[in-house]
């Protein structure tokens, strides 16, 4: 029996209290392809990707697979992969430049463009009529964001404006996007894996769930000590960590009650000993390094000279509803762009991206990247523990008898007052769950009210 | 030119390596390979026409990021070998070549069968190029290469191969 009806009470994000029947109801879940994935504004990568004409790259927007191309005339187009014959895959490859696709099943031909080009027999078999215009690839509306490209499918959806308040388009441009320091560039290649559980498990863990690494990733933490009192020096053994016991930390909301909301944990605002540490980890490769990381210190200064206290970095974080970010604890880590694409109510797959600042130098990017395929990633000592505990909740919550005793997202509770109204958004104290209950305020805007009221959609 | 004992020795190092994985005996197993390996899983894509290769493999290890991984296992907290996961390497199709520079290039082909808890489980399958070097008259391995025939893994990667 669905909980398609009670979504209100089982979803009591202002009283802490979320019911796991959201993770398990198969009718919850195909209301949350149409509402949250097919009718919003979802991230599917960057424009790097697609750097020159004919390039393109193979993606999902939920379960809906797409194609994200640059055309002949340098337009970059989301392109749902399935031909409007009879509805087969047209694209088969995770990436390529190529001229169009052409379907393996009656010969249906597409430009890069999505425009049906070509249609075997067409004149005999269709006697001139078949409205070839009419016949293209569908095509979802596209944003690019300083690069990072986002995708509705549903061309009557939201603004992308509205859909992202101006505080969430802040946070992404200075800091996800580091658009001060030169911007990010985008490394080929899905890293992709399996795991367990709803995929909103894994979205509320990147956006507000700082709480768990001390217990989860315990056993990291006590070889990355045992390492560096050794003297064994691996590029994650000596990673930066936010862990600097007189660095003030933050949990940043930005879209607080009002948009799809970016949250980011343990933000950490700029100090001595911060900018002190990255320089250290700088010297171990040389001249140019701390040349840059100070360089850029100051470019960033100069683009903040407003904020008071100046944002500097932050540990992770999620811009709803499905792009996890880590690797933003300093400038000597690449950038993880994780997405979690929805695969049934009880497992997800893990399509991620690694990203580096542009104009880091050449032995930053190399250290930069090492950081992100042996942190949080499918063969790195981070992500495999999480993938751990979500296998443990399906097997645990799963029988339906657990779906409506609800879960504890008490921490600071009515403790969200804005620590630093300078900035953007809305500061608070650090680690918190009211990025979890920001989450969840938001997915509950888009999932109630019931069908009838929105024109009869799932 | 390899010997008869020679290859029975390169195929003895694969299999009893096999076996010191399957019985949890790493710190064993990290003596099988010289101080200089290099151990790579590259990125396995589906990939049209002309494109830039792959930014980063999924893995490349040099000895101290191993010992670490197994280090992380020593602790008693790595939820994710807790309770410890059951492998069983099989280990097959091996094809041993000498090089002009003295080591030798060996593949081979695995199937590697991973239980954890009541009833998760993956199996990894796919082959593998390694260089292997004589050093004090003991056979170790100083490269592997790991091609897994998964685009998608079917977990994290939390065992070795």
């Amino acid at each position: 029996m669905s909980v398609l009806g009670e979504l209100g009470s089982l979803v009591g994000w202002e009283r802490g209290r979320i019911a796991p029947a959201i993770y398990f109801d198969p009718e919850v879940y195909r209301r949350e392809q149409a509402r949250v994935f097919a009718g919003g504004w979802v991230p599917v990568g960057h424009e790097d990707m697609v750097r020159n004409p004919g390039d393109y790259v193979a993606n999902y927007v939920g379960e809906v697979p797409v194609i994200v191309a640059r055309d002949r005339a340098g337009v970059i187009r989301v392109l749902v992969n399935k031909c409007r014959h009879r509805g087969n895959q047209v694209c088969l490859f995770d990436r390529g430049n190529v001229r169009g696709f052409t379907c393996s099943y009656h010969g249906w031909s597409y430009g890069i463009d999505g425009r049906l080009i070509s249609v075997p027999e067409e004149q005999r078999f269709y006697h001139g009529a078949l409205e070839k215009e009419k016949w293209g690839l569908e095509e979802a509306a596209v944003v690019n964001f300083c690069g990072l490209l986002f995708a509705c499918l549903d061309r009557e959806g939201p603004a992308f404006e509205d859909w992202l308040g101006e505080d969430v388009r802040w946070w992404l441009r200075h800091f996800v996007l580091a658009e001060p320091v030169g911007g990010l560039e985008a490394l080929p290649g899905w890293h992709r894996y399996e795991s367990p559980a709803n995929w909103k498990l894994i979205a509320e863990n990147f956006i507000g769930d700082n709480y768990h690494f001390a217990h989860t990733h315990t056993s990291w933490i006590r070889v990355r000590h045992a390492f560096q009192e050794q003297g064994i020096l691996t590029p994650m053994t000596t990673a930066p960590h936010s862990a600097l016991r007189d660095t003030a930390k933050y949990s940043v909301t930005a879209g607080y009650r009002s948009s799809a909301p970016l949250g980011l944990g343990a933000m950490l605002t700029d100090g001595e000993a911060l900018h002190e540490r990255d320089l250290q980890d700088a010297r171990f490769l040389g001249k140019e390094a701390v040349e840059w990381v100070r360089d850029r210190d100051d470019r960033m200064s100069k683009a903040l000279a407003s904020c008071e206290p100046r944002p500097a970095y932050f540990g992770h974080g999620l811009l709803f509803p499905n792009l996890g970010l880590m690797g933003y604890v300093s400038p000597m880590t690449g950038k993880h762009f994780l997405l979690f694409h929805p695969r049934g109510p009880e497992a997800h797959e893990i399509w991620q991206w690694t990203m580096v600042e542009r104009e880091a130098p050449e032995a930053v990017k190399e250290l930069a990247v090492q950081r992100v395929y042996q942190g949080q990633h499918m063969a790195g000592v981070i992500a495999p523990d999480d993938v751990e505990n979500f296998e443990r909740i399906v097997e645990a919550s799963h029988s339906p008898r657990a779906w409506r005793s609800p879960m504890n997202y008490d921490i600071h509770l009515g403790h969200d007052q804005d620590q630093l109204p300078h900035l953007p958004g809305n500061i608070g104290a650090e680690p918190s769950e009211v990025n979890q209950r920001e989450f969840y305020r938001f997915w509950l805007e888009l999932m109630e009210p019931d069908g009838d009221e929105r024109g009869g959609q799932a | 030119m390899l010997t008869i004992e020679d290859r029975q020795g390169i195929e003895q190092l694969l299999y009893r390596e096999a076996h010191l994985l399957d019985e949890r005996r790493f710190r064993e197993w990290l003596d099988l390979l010289t101080d200089d390996i290099e151990y790579l899983m590259p990125l396995t894509e589906h990939v049209q026409g002309k494109v830039a290769p792959a930014g980063h493999p999924i893995i490349k290890d040099d000895k101290p990021t191993l010992m670490a991984r197994v280090a992380k296992d020593e602790t008693g907290w790595s939820h994710v070998e807790i309770p410890t996961s059951m492998t069983c390497h099989l280990i097959s199709n091996i094809l041993i070549d000498e090089e002009s520079d003295g080591e030798v290039a060996v593949k081979s082909s695995f199937i590697v069968r991973q239980a954890r808890k009541l009833r998760d489980e993956a199996w990894w399958v796919g082959r593998r190029h390694d260089r292997v070097r004589r050093v004090d008259d003991q056979w170790l391995i100083a490269r592997r290469c790991i091609y897994l025939d998964a685009t998608v893994l079917p977990r994290g990667v939390s065992i070795f191969f």
